[in-house]
């Protein structure tokens, strides 16, 4: 099993995934309870941010453990046990979405323009004002807050769903790639043009005021 | 060798792995040579980190407490041994509680 990743030893002193799942695979609920009480935040937030509702997220993580204890037989060590996980998820996740968009959506398949920063002819950028001094985490207002739900609302599903994993969730590039099925290269950039997009929305929010 | 940054624009489509810190060396530092010199992509790099970190402080999300009682009891249907008393008596590691986000 020179295939099997390897796993750094837990900072509580628990036991590993590893060590779970084999345990879960013979029988133990107890063990697999562990795993679901382990992960189940991570997983809530991958649901919630692919199908944009609390309520389908909460099917969704119903569905995906489910399917994982069902599955886990099958389930070898050859990835990590969270990123497996994720995958499941994911997956129950889109096909719910699948569902409920049951006539094909003219507007949903329009390609979004992300709008990102102005250049020059030359390339270069205009002086502009630097809001981030005022922009401290601590003077979230109830405003600002509107002004990013609603810019983050408009960015296409795709990127929307990346940013919101990598930038609000924490979670790795490799997961989310893994997750949404896409590389990793393409993870980064659409990261980069939500980032970008929602740079200027925040731009034109400081602005303004 | 990498070829020194003159356009704001190749500035700004590194900015991401620039904050990754996944570019090589070379190009940091060609990056780091061209915001030396140019103030408004000084600003540029201030505002897109800001970006990432309102938006987080912002859109933080928590998983409800009862959603996560209710897919215990629903698990607890369907998987054997899967005790719903059990661990609710048991005492949990700090590891448990949802790290604070700002
Ligand atoms: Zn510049």
């Amino acid at each position: 099993m020179s295939e099997q990743v390897t796993e750094e030893p837990r900072e509580d002193g628990q036991p590993g995934d590893r060590e779970l799942v084999e345990k879960a695979q013979k029988g133990d609920g107890e063990a697999f309870a562990t795993l679901v009480e382990r992960h189940q935040r991570q997983l809530y937030r991958l649901a919630l941010r692919m199908t944009g509702s609390e309520a389908d997220a909460q099917e969704v993580l119903q569905e995906a453990f489910l399917n994982a204890y069902q599955k886990l037989p099958l389930f070898r060590g050859e990835a990590q046990f969270s990123s497996w996980l994720y995958r499941i998820a994911a997956n129950s996740a889109l096909m719910r979405l699948r569902r409920k968009r049951r006539a094909p959506d003219a507007l949903s398949d329009q390609p979004l323009e992300l709008v990102g920063p102005k250049f020059s002819a030359e390339g270069y950028l205009d002086p502009a004002g630097d809001w981030s001094q005022r922009a401290d985490e601590k003077m979230m207002s109830a405003q600002l807050g509107a002004a990013i739900q609603k810019a983050v609302t408009q960015l296409p599903d795709d990127y929307r769903t990346v940013f919101l994993l990598k930038d609000v969730d924490g979670l790795s590039n490799e997961d989310i790639a893994t997750a949404l099925d896409l590389t990793v290269p393409a993870v980064k950039s659409r990261l980069h043009r939500a980032r970008l997009a929602l740079r200027e929305k925040l731009g034109e929010f400081f602005e303004a005021k | 060798m990498t070829s020194p940054i003159h356009h704001c624009k190749e500035c700004v489509e590194l900015l991401g792995e620039y904050i990754e810190g996944t570019l090589s060396p070379e190009q940091s530092k060609a990056l780091e040579d061209h915001l030396s010199l140019c103030p408004p992509c000084i600003t540029f790099v201030r505002t897109y980190k800001a970006t990432r970190s309102l938006c987080r402080a912002a859109l933080a999300a928590q998983m409800p407490r009862e959603l996560m009682s209710s897919l215990k009891s629903f698990l607890s249907e369907h998987v054997p041994g899967f005790s719903c008393s059990k661990s609710d008596a048991a005492p949990r590691p700090p590891s448990d509680s949802e790290p604070k986000k700002v």
